[in-house]
């Protein structure tokens, strides 16, 4: 196998696997739009994958808690596979409802690697709604994780009610030692949100918006990185651009048209990870 | 057995939706709550062991980290227990994924008397809490008596009552039948009309009765066992018949008077005359425009392989009633629209307009739903409804107006993007073939929505279903929308339409038009529960549900991709060219009528309409001398409710998913400031976009419609030029809030102005959409937006509406780098005002301000507009302008107001430099408060001034401002340069974003 394969979940509700899929595109892999009972059914083969996602969407309407039923129905369906996959060094990425399906599921946050035993939650955002914002992350460079290799700052999306990651003290201390808090919510100058409303756009416990397990591999978080696909995602790309264009000489608007955007970064560093690891 | 499963969260964790409760019973009822806490409770009609129910409550109900439960009730300590449930037989989609989540995880289905109920219980507790309280809580914040019932507990109660709650089980105990009924006379069928609902014109009747009476027609009727017409039959014929169906008002004869002038004109079809004809004209000249006026939606040209698809619609009574279960269900079934457009498109982007009463309103006049309460409903309502289905609200407008407590609108438009060809054919064609199998997917069918609101007038008992007032499956439809999509590549979607009003009888009695027959086979259609009779089935308007023609050698292919989806879809009958509707149960004929009835000469509606123009209505300007505080009236109208932020909506919404965003909901330095258009890649791969925007300008018709349809459109294009749209191509969809127009000298005294009124917005729509080119791609009117409201005597008021038309554009923009937001960017740019301003503060906000109207309504003079227009969107196109805004409500004061607050830096603006028609009349405040159409507010870099000033040459465009960082003041200039004010911009961000501010 020379290509890289990602499959993108669809089906029951989910709904970013579009661009998601696109996302992957753009970052040099072949990616496949797989419905759940298509993976369930033995249509489709999780061996065949190199990389899993879990994106985001409404499975099952979220009626039950958010990515509950998704995860029972691939626990119930599709477990071992799971863990197999993961145990074979193939990469899990949980995008919003996925990161709430793969803490459901206990494929996160795998403290000492037991992918099966739920130990954090994502619950009801503190200002009691769904909300749509851009948020600032800090990553952390210490992490594990293989798809924010290089990563110090980040710009993304969040649009959830249910973002609101908790957990108990002595987890959420573990995550901490482990490096396995990926991404906090933090201001425009990387400093940690504290807490404060909208920075921490849910009330997230100690800012965090993403965590991996131990191996890097298994990644979720609540922000949407497939949403910043192009430059013009960006809430301040006018202003960047006239920026851009004022500072003349080199620095001109060719150069924000050409950038990777961090949104893409994120699909790029797992397709370089596979293609040095495991082709 | 009944079993039920309580969870809640953990004690120590934030319960978010119960302190949401706590703030609304403090800042609505003043009732002081001191502790809160929420539960779910799912009750199971089922025969689970009592082992089987824990490990249900443990591997699917209980989050261990998060919540605790018991099968029973959990333990959680009140003064008094509110607890909501549904009524029978409303759509409960928690209990239908819970059903699912059980039958996976116990590998068996649920048997037809199993059944699953959700509701929740809510524990309050506080010192000086009484029962009246909680009953108020109950009633006016948690529960609407019309789909949902409470109880209130006292802990003592709690304790001592054995049956707490049971389940809203449907038990209609009838074995379904239909009727045949006699009409020796017209006035035995209007006998039937009026016991039965069917609503039939009175014109209508003897035409119906000839039908039935012809000789041929009894004798074709004969073969298959009928005689006189069956209430399938009349059903048929009623919603056929509807306004809702038939367009009956747009198509009607109008006799126009103008009292001033005596000219009267006989307008035969406001539809034909003012609608269909400009859009012809116009797609013969505009080779984007794919296919209008029939289809369920209008298409345009996105690019060479894809076309756009976009419509619009309102769901106003049934959210008047029930303002979350209407408006979920209007932005879900506007939704089914594009999905039945041509062979089916995906979904790509939706948007809303809600028009409702002051959300302060204290008066004595008691609306069903109080307007506050009515917008908490429809917000969330759209927010679950278009965040489940996956589709971006990108844009959306929210208005107050006291006319609205009669009745709220609630606007909703989806587009959607298909392939432009399917299989090597073009994806906007498709037709019903004799032989075609008719495919009912998704939903079941219930009594839900059958004749709509008539129906609330029926005797409830405990298990009636509630079905007049529905509640939008996001969920059902998104599985359906994936699947059918599926079908379309492949080739197997032969027809496809949407079940929304009239249900079956108009999805099947349209499609059967083409084909020329049909005969459908009632006793297959899937129900929600037994007992529907046959009519019930036919005209029932349970939502999501699409009806489909596929080839008999598809079927097979179709329905293993159905069971795949998890979509439920069944053949329920067959095209044919018989000519007949032939509608059979259990092979018993119960309907069959000829294909062509509905031509069979029925009437025309007839109005009659008498314009009396401002002046004879006594309109006049008010007096009032300028003012001296600039800087404060300009703070209190940034903070008045129709011009101040409403984020708090906006970002319920998910404007981003898909992940085309380019130009969002809110722009500027804070993100805080309206957009005046969106922008969306809807084809990830290219840079080409789609923009969208819309307007909605009510006051101008309290002078005259005609205006207010002028000015909404312009509206709507400016704000789409402003983000880099362009004239060359802009599509409109008109929808239409109109009072009654039939004139009643009791009920509807003004009726006869009302129809003036909409023949004068129609005229406006036709000459404006000409002369900027602007094709109707898709349109609908909703005709009776009036109510008649419980006063504080005893009395009854009505309240009509305004007249209201939402107009919405979109069109493509070639390269979405192009693009441009309203803030100003940087620091020595100057500020131009495009386009005139004149003597035109009729109804304006300044005016509305001071409760006056006034008469100077603004004018749209196209001709002059669209050489601005043209010469701006060359500007925009050439990279020359930074920011561009155009000037709407409020005036240039507001709009450069807000763009000082976008920029975030300071703004000057020089009032001696705007351009004026006549300097003699233009004082000051005319300048600042006038709402004069067509003009923008631009900011260009100091480099491209000189090509920009080219560009406008002779123009009525000047440079009056700029944009400065030497301090961080909004200042103006009066018309001899002195300071009329100087506010800080924070200043003017707060008075902004303040009076709606503690909203979330």
């Amino acid at each position: 196998m020379t290509k890289v394969y990602a499959l993108v979940l669809t089906g029951f509700g989910l709904n970013c696997d579009m661009e998601t899929a696109y996302a992957f595109k753009l970052a040099g892999a072949d990616p496949y739009r797989v419905h759940i009972n298509s993976l369930i059914h033995g249509k489709e083969r999780l061996e065949d994958y190199h990389i899993i996602v879990f994106g985001g969407g409404f499975s099952w309407g979220d009626d039950h808690g958010a990515g509950v039923i998704q995860a029972l129905k691939m626990k119930n369906h599709l477990g071992d596979k799971l863990e197999n996959f993961v145990e074979k060094g193939g990469l899990v990425l949980g995008i919003c409802n996925g990161f709430q399906t793969l803490v459901n599921l206990g494929l996160l946050p795998a403290l000492e690697s037991s992918y099966s035993e739920r130990t954090a939650s994502i619950t009801w955002n503190d200002c009691g709604n769904f909300r749509d914002q851009w948020v600032h992350l800090a990553g952390n460079v210490k992490s594990p994780c293989v798809f924010t290799t290089g990563v110090e700052t980040a710009e993304l999306p969040v649009r959830h009610g249910e973002g609101k990651f908790v957990a108990p003290a002595d987890v959420l201390e573990s995550l901490a030692d482990n490096n396995q808090v990926v991404f906090r919510y933090a201001d425009e100058n990387g400093n940690p949100a504290d807490l404060k409303f909208p920075l921490n756009p849910n009330g997230s416990a100690e800012d965090i918006a993403g965590i991996c397990d131990p191996t890097g591999r298994v990644f979720g978080l609540m922000p949407h990185p497939e949403a910043y696909n192009h430059f013009t995602n960006h809430p301040d790309w006018t202003r960047q651009k006239s920026l851009f264009k004022r500072k003349g000489g080199e620095a001109n608007t060719a150069d924000l048209f050409k950038s990777t955007p961090v949104g893409t970064r994120l699909f790029e560093n797992a397709v370089e990870y596979v293609k040095k690891n495991i082709l | 057995m009944i079993c039920c499963i309580e969870t809640a969260l953990k004690p120590d964790l934030l319960d978010a939706r119960a302190l949401s409760l706590k703030k609304k019973a403090r800042d609505y009822f003043s009732i002081e709550i001191s502790d809160a806490r929420s539960t779910n409770i799912l009750l199971l009609e089922t025969d689970l062991s009592p082992e089987e129910l824990e490990y249900v409550k443990d591997s699917v109900f209980t989050n261990p980290v998060i919540q605790i439960s018991a099968t029973g009730f959990l333990d959680i300590d009140f003064d008094y227990a509110v607890w909501v449930g549904f009524r029978p037989g409303v759509r409960d989609n928690p209990a239908s994924t819970a059903a699912e989540a059980v039958e996976d995880l116990l590998q068996r289905k649920l048997g037809p008397q199993e059944g699953i109920y959700t509701s929740c219980r809510y524990c309050l507790k506080g010192d000086s809490l009484t029962r009246k309280d909680a009953e108020t809580i109950a009633r006016e914040l948690l529960a609407n008596e019309i789909i949902q019932q409470w109880k209130v507990f006292s802990r003592d109660e709690w304790m001592k009552t054995e049956e707490r709650v049971t389940p809203a089980k449907v038990i209609l105990d009838h074995v379904p039948n239909f009727d045949v009924l006699s009409m020796d006379s017209d006035e035995s069928l209007k006998k039937i009309s009026d016991e039965r609902n069917l609503a039939l014109n009175t014109r209508d009747i003897p035409v119906i009765r000839a039908y039935f009476n012809d000789p041929k027609v009894r004798e074709s009727r004969k073969t298959v066992g009928l005689d006189n017409p069956t209430d399938v039959e009349l059903e048929y014929i009623s919603q056929a018949r509807s306004d809702h169906c038939n367009h009956n008002t747009f198509r009607g004869v109008f006799h126009y008077t103008d009292l001033s002038t005596g000219e009267k004109t006989v307008e035969k079809s406001l539809f034909k005359q003012y609608i269909q004809a400009p859009t012809l004209e116009l797609k013969d000249q505009k080779d984007w425009v794919v296919s209008v006026l029939w289809d369920n939606a209008g298409v345009g040209r996105f690019d060479e392989n894809n076309n756009y698809v976009i419509t619009g619609e309102t769901h106003n009574s049934p959210s008047n009633m029930e303002a979350y279960g209407g408006a979920i269900t209007g932005i879900v079934g506007v939704y089914r629209d594009p999905m039945g457009t041509g062979k089916g498109s995906r979904l790509i982007m939706g948007s809303y307009g809600f028009c409702v009463g002051e959300l302060d309103y204290q008066g004595p006049m008691k609306p069903p739903l109080h307007p506050r309460r009515l917008l908490d409903g429809i917000v969330e309502g759209v927010k679950d409804g278009g965040n489940k289905s996956g589709v971006p609200t990108t844009f959306g407008q929210t208005l107050f107006d006291h006319s609205y407590m009669g009745k709220s609108l609630v606007y909703v438009t989806a587009l959607g993007i298909m392939p432009a060809a399917v299989n090597g054919a073009p994806s906007h064609e498709k037709k019903t073939s004799p032989g075609d199998l008719i495919v009912m997917s998704g939903g079941r069918v219930g009594k839900d929505g059958i004749h709509g609101v008539t129906a609330s007038s029926e005797v409830y008992s405990e298990n009636t279903p509630a079905g007049h007032v529905q509640i939008g499956d996001p969920y059902t439809q998104k599985k359906m929308h994936d699947f059918l999509l599926i079908c379309r590549d492949r080739g197997i979607i032969r027809f496809i339409t949407d079940n929304g009003g009239g249900g079956l009888s108009s999805s099947v009695g349209e499609s059967a038009m083409i084909s020329n027959g049909c005969e459908v086979w009632l006793d297959r259609v899937p129900l929600k529960y037994e007992g529907l009779d046959m009519w019930e089935i036919w005209v029932s308007e349970s939502q999501e549900r699409m009806t489909i023609a596929v080839r008999p050698e598809h079927i097979d292919e179709f329905m293993a991709l159905s069971r795949e989806h998890e979509v439920e879809s069944t053949v329920i009958g067959e095209y044919t060219d018989t000519g007949k509707l032939h509608i059979k149960y259990n092979d018993r004929t119960c309907a069959y009528v000829d294909m062509d009835l509905l031509e069979k000469g029925f009437p025309d509606w007839e109005f009659s309409a008498e314009w009396i123009p401002p002046s004879l209505r006594g309109l006049t300007e008010p007096v009032l001398t300028a003012p001296a505080d600039y800087g404060k009236l300009i703070l209190d109208l940034l903070s008045r409710p129709n011009i101040c932020s409403r984020e708090w909506i906006t970002r319920q919404y998910d404007h981003e998913v898909q992940g085309g965003s380019v130009i969002k909901p809110l722009v500027g330095k804070n993100r805080n400031i309206p957009s005046d258009a969106s922008v969306i890649r809807p084809v990830l791969e290219s840079e080409k976009g789609l923009v969208f925007s819309q307007a909605i300008l009510p006051w101008y018709s309290k002078i005259d419609a005609y205006h207010m349809m002028a000015c909404t459109i312009d509206e709507a294009a400016r704000r789409m030029i402003s983000v880099g749209g362009s004239l060359d191509h802009m599509g409109g969809v008109d929808n239409f809030c109109w009072p009654n127009i039939q004139y009643d000298s009791l009920k509807n005294p003004d009726g006869k102005f009302k129809a003036a009124q909409l023949v004068r917005a129609c005229r406006g729509l036709k000459d404006v959409c000409l002369d900027y080119g602007i094709p109707l791609l898709s349109g609908k009117d909703s005709m009776y937006v009036d109510g008649h409201l419980a006063g504080e005597y005893g009395e009854t008021r009505k309240v009509s509406a305004l007249e209201t038309v939402q107009f919405s554009v979109t069109g493509t923009v070639a390269d979405v780098k192009k693009c441009v937001t309203m803030d100003p960017k940087m620091a020595g740019d100057i500020v131009y005002v495009v386009g005139t301003t004149a003597d035109e503060m009729g109804a304006s906000e300044y005016y509305e301000l001071f409760g006056k109207t006034g008469v100077n309504v603004p004018v749209v003079d196209t001709a002059r507009f669209r050489i601005l227009y043209k010469a701006l969107e060359k500007a925009v196109e050439n990279e020359l302008v930074e920011s561009c805004h155009a000037i709407m409500r409020g005036g240039i004061a507001v709009h450069a107001a807000l763009c000082a607050v976008g920029g975030g830096f300071g703004f000057e603006l020089d009032l001696s430099s705007v351009p004026v028609d006549d300097p003699e009349t233009m004082a000051e405040e005319r300048i600042l408060f006038s709402e004069s159409a067509g003009r923008f507010l631009v900011t260009v870099a100091p480099e491209n001034l000189e090509t920009f000033d080219k560009l406008f040459k002779g123009l009525a465009c000047s440079a009056a401002g700029k944009i400065t960082d030497e301090h961080s003041s909004f200042r103006i200039a009066g018309l001899d340069r002195g300071n009329l004010c100087d506010i800080p911009v924070p200043d003017l961000e707060n008075a902004f974003t303040k009076p709606f501010g503690d909203m979330i």
